[in-house]
């Protein structure tokens, strides 16, 4: 047998052990800090506090009823970590930057720093942790029942209490430091994470390789019934994952170790595949151990002990005492954990705010808060022992572990629609946050929490069994008739369900405050903020040294004035209190709530610093941050687009650079060509004049009139390229004035009188009535109407030729068109008769040199008008110019016209 | 990975994968998949519901930590502290 006394030495030298490390790290830290104690694998093991007795002995105990559903406590936190990403990492971030105390500090700071949300989250907070407090008392009183069977119960839970308030207090509470983190308590719990790992897989290889031969002796008689039979894969199993996965973010414990005491970000790194191999490592021998105690152990034995009884059994005492040591640092490490974190929240959210309104503003001042903080935390970690200790007392130590500590997940799994929606969701308000905590609450309490008394407590067995007043819809576990389920799958339906919905609903309904939607920019794009955003604009009412007492009441006097001289500093003072600004006043509440909590630190500095006054102008600023970046994509995308569009324009650009430089050498060989027929023909009749003296004086006069007609012709050739390029250029500066259409008209068709005539064609005019003067220039008109006749006399072939000559009025424009019977330009030869020396396929190589239409339409162009060749319905083609009204002139004759009616008026009389 | 895009681009990536493996492991463990391995049958001894939940749960562990190693590639989270140097 294993003596008592050996134990009681053991688990003596062991707590003088852990007293000892967290007493010289605290120390040693706080002068520097130990490098290997800041790593991240002192993280991951201080994280494992998850694993607490519940696992230790309970899961164990879990498998031999329930097989395989343990393993679903575990497999929600590894997804959770395997998501660190993207919510854990923002977690974090958030804690440092607000110096977030607690889960409590963390809801009410984002709900605009609301103290009744503090006080109702600390609330459920205790309710819920008290059962798991008990559970680790029930669970201590019960292992050390098995080695001492003499022991009473209640005494011994009573003793283990008494032990772990004072470590607790002794080294929980030796001060509040403005990050709240416990370097001391944490390499404690690491080591105690790493005795309770070895103690565990220690008896396992034990269970499963001393005891029976090995895993497939272990699973010998084994079949699916013994795993947890058909439904194991189930809505339980679904529902205990996800309350896992609750758990690890939201249960008080766990948020204080993986984000208040976080130290560096990058751990999370780490942790993300760490813990989860540590989850992996604690269970993996669970089931062994579970089937060989169920094959080995007598029928009487608890399977929530087999850890420690199958060693006995076997006359281990050695791994007995291991386990029992095992068990031991699961409970004892939970239990201080929690304590602090709830004891913080205790006092920060529900003790500061009384002592605020019982204080008036000079003793909040001048009282030593700092002191009264610390005491109020030792009197919460005792009171909250206390209370695991009367819940231990009042459940008699009945019921299975595992079902206690469900009770507190669902508890702690109220937050979680508060907590998500505040961190990912601005519109989310306090409203909605409490309204959905309370019915979450309420939920929980009466389905699950106050029927786990079994009728002990509040809610009778009477009530439990038929409902209140006989009520069956009202019957706990069968609430409105939901039945048929698990009662843990029962109670999450409807409290968490109940919850989240009230949350949205309220949510959307209500608006928030501007505090609140500062907090919610805050929090939702806390990593766009530049970590130390402003947190408040107040009033600077506030004198200073009265800020600095605050400060040193609170934080103490070494690290107040550090903070002040460094306030001092950034504003150029020098042995100086800094000015009261918002941003020393912002900052100060910050550091304060690291010690205090964002609402009480809000409410004290409030009370020095006057009226609260968080301006539009600073939800601005937090807009702008948004809208900045939303601007700046904006920005960006349209800079793209921009760029493509240019590139387009480019592109283009340079293609019409190209066929504009083809043109130009089209042109110049076109040129050379026209030039080069009349040189020609000049030069080889001049060398016959030179060279031949025989040529009769008829052939002599006759070569000279050709070079004279070639000479002309190259001469017209070059006055039109001239014109043309003068045209183009823009050079040819015309003089434009006001024409009457009637008159170019008929100047046109009489200058070529001679030649229609002589061609027997018929001239017809149609012009309009009071057409409107146009704005051109008078000779250049007439001389693109005469080239535009002239083209209509000389390519028409029809028998009876006919040109007719109308005019139309549109809009501001005046159109001449000269329509013939001649056959018409064919829909090809349109495109191209405008380009120069593009002939139509009409046009015979003497008649011109192609430049005739051109240099007309470069003309109407620089007279701003045009000449296009149009189609008529019946496919025949005439050609249209197109000239602008002369508005002017119109109203200026008018007025002449007024004008000179007057003077005649006045003459005649 | 001169390029910053680059390293831009694959740290997105990392981030998806850290995201996908969560979704996997989500779809792993809940109905109907974890529901297949419930045949009472025996590999190397070990019932087969048991091997397929602590197979899937180690294979998930051992992506992590390859993913875990390569998120930490080049990114001090002072970086990111900066405004608009932030994620997303």
């Amino acid at each position: 047998m294993l003596s008592v006394d050996l134990l009681l030495a053991t688990c003596l030298g062991y707590v003088v052990l852990l007293f000892a490390i967290a007493f010289v790290v605290d120390r040693r830290t706080r002068r520097r800090p130990i490098q290997w104690l800041q790593s991240p694998v002192i993280y991951t093991l201080s994280i494992s506090v998850y694993c607490t007795s519940w696992t230790f002995y309970g899961a164990v105990g879990s498998a031999a009823r329930n097989g395989l559903e343990f393993v679903a406590i575990y497999l929600g936190p590894t997804l959770v970590f395997l998501g660190w990403w993207w919510l854990l990492r923002k977690l974090v971030r958030i804690g440092r930057a607000h110096r977030v105390t607690s889960i409590a500090d963390l809801i009410s700071s984002r709900y605009g720093k609301s103290p009744s949300l503090a006080v109702l989250v600390t609330a459920i907070v205790v309710l819920a942790t008290t059962p798991y407090i008990a559970l680790q008392l029930q669970s201590l009183t019960r292992s050390y029942q098995v080695i001492d069977t003499d022991a009473g119960g209640f005494a011994t839970a009573f003793w283990i209490a008494a032990g772990m308030a004072l470590f607790t207090i002794l080294f929980g509470t030796r001060n509040l430091d403005a990050d709240e983190r416990h370097h001391g308590v944490v390499a404690a719990i690491a080591l105690e994470a790493i005795v309770k790992l070895v103690a565990l897989i220690a008896v396992g290889v034990f269970a499963t390789y001393v005891v029976a031969g090995g895993l497939s002796d272990v699973f010998a008689d084994v079949d699916i019934q013994a795993l947890g039979g058909e439904d194991i894969f189930g809505p339980r199993w679904m529902t205990l994952i996800f309350l896992s996965a609750t758990a690890i973010i939201c249960l008080p414990r766990q948020f204080q170790v993986t984000v208040v005491e976080n130290i560096d970000e990058s751990h999370l790194r780490t942790a993300s595949w760490l813990f989860p191999l540590y989850l992996f490592g604690i269970s993996i021998f669970i089931m062994p151990i579970a089937l060989v105690g169920l094959q080995t152990m007598p029928g009487s034995a608890n399977p929530d002990l087999y850890v420690l009884t199958i060693p006995l059994a076997n006359q281990s005492y050695e791994l007995a005492l291991l386990a029992f040591l095992g068990g031991f640092s699961s409970a004892t490490s939970m239990v201080i954990v929690a304590t602090i974190a709830v004891s913080t929240m205790v006092s920060n959210h529900i003790v500061m705010p009384v002592v605020l309104r019982f204080l008036s503003a000079d003793e909040a001042v001048s009282g030593d808060v700092r002191n009264l903080l610390l005491l109020t935390r030792r009197i919460s970690i005792a009171i909250i022992l206390g209370l695991g200790f009367l819940y231990f007392w009042l459940s008699g130590g009945s019921g299975a572990l595992a079902a206690i500590g469900l009770i507190a997940f669902v508890g702690v799994a109220q937050f979680m629609p508060s907590l998500i929606g505040g961190i990912f969701w601005r519109g989310a308000t306090r409203a909605g946050a409490i309204a959905g905590l309370v019915v979450g609450f309420v939920f929980w309490a009466y389905t699950l929490f106050l029927p786990s008394f079994e009728g002990q407590f509040l809610l009778s067995a009477e009530v439990l069994a038929n409902g209140p007043w006989g009520l069956a819809a009202l019957r706990p576990q069968a609430l409105f008739g939901l039945q048929g389920m698990d009662p843990l799958v029962h109670a999450v339906v409807w409290s968490v369900g109940a919850n989240a919905l009230v949350f949205l609903i309220v949510s959307s309904l209500t608006t928030a405050s501007m505090l609140e939607r500062l907090q919610a920019a805050l929090f939702v794009d806390v990593f766009r903020s530049a970590g130390g955003a402003p947190s408040r604009v107040a009033s600077t009412t506030a004198g200073a040294e009265d800020l600095f007492v605050l400060a040193q009441r609170i934080l103490g006097t070494g690290p107040a004035r550090r903070l002040f001289d460094e306030m001092a500093q950034e504003q150029g003072l020098h042995r100086e209190l800094p000015h009261a600004t918002d941003a020393v006043i912002a900052r100060l509440e910050r550091e304060l709530a690291g010690s205090i909590g964002a609402a009480s630190a809000h409410a004290m500095v409030q009370r020095i610093a006057g009226r609260e006054t968080v301006g539009m102008t600073d939800l601005i600023d937090i807009a702008d941050e948004t809208q900045q970046l939303i601007e700046t994509t904006r920005q960006l995308a349209e800079k793209s687009e921009e760029l493509e569009r240019t590139a387009k324009a480019l592109r283009t650009v340079n293609e019409r650079l190209r066929s504009l430089d083809a043109q130009k050498d089209d042109f110049v060989s076109q040129v050379s060509h026209e030039l080069r027929t009349p040189m020609t023909s000049i030069r080889s009749f001049s060398e016959i004049l030179m060279e031949d003296d025989g040529v009769s004086p008829k052939n002599r006069s006759r070569f000279v009139g050709i070079i004279h007609e070639e000479s002309r012709r190259l001469t017209r050739l070059l006055d039109e390229l001239l014109d043309m390029s003068r045209l183009e250029t823009g050079a040819a500066d015309l003089q434009l004035g006001p024409i009457d259409v009637a008159d170019a008209v008929q100047t046109a068709l009489d200058a070529l009188a001679g030649t229609t005539h002589k061609a027997g064609i018929k001239v017809s005019t149609a012009i309009e009535d009071g057409v409107p003067h146009v704005r051109a220039n008078g000779d250049r008109l007439r001389q693109v109407l005469m080239n535009i006749l002239s083209n209509a006399v000389k390519y028409n072939i029809s028998d009876e030729p006919e040109i007719l000559v109308r005019t139309r009025v549109k809009n501001q424009s005046v159109w001449i068109d000269v329509i013939d019977n001649g056959g018409g330009v064919t829909r090809e030869d349109a495109a191209v008769i405008f380009e120069k020396f593009a002939r139509g396929s009409r046009a015979d190589r003497d008649q011109g040199a192609g430049l005739g239409l051109p240099i007309c339409r470069a003309i109407m162009r620089a007279m701003g008008g045009d000449v296009t060749v149009e189609f008529a319905r019946d496919g025949t083609s005439f050609f249209r110019v197109i000239l602008n009204m002369d508005t002017q002139r119109d109203a200026r004759s008018n007025e002449t016209a007024e004008a000179e009616r007057a003077v005649n008026k006045a003459l005649a009389e | 990975m001169s390029d910053p895009r680059d390293t831009l681009r694959s740290r997105r990536k990392q981030r998806d994968r850290s995201m996908v493996l969560v979704l996997v492991g989500i779809a792993l463990f809940v109905p109907p998949i974890v529901g297949v391995s419930q045949i009472d049958a025996k590999i190397g001894g070990v019932p087969v519901p048991l091997l397929f939940v602590f197979g899937a749960w180690a294979l998930l562990i051992v992506a992590a930590f390859f993913l875990a190693d390569r998120l930490s590639d080049g990114e001090p989270p002072s970086a990111e502290a900066k405004p608009n140097g932030g994620e997303d």
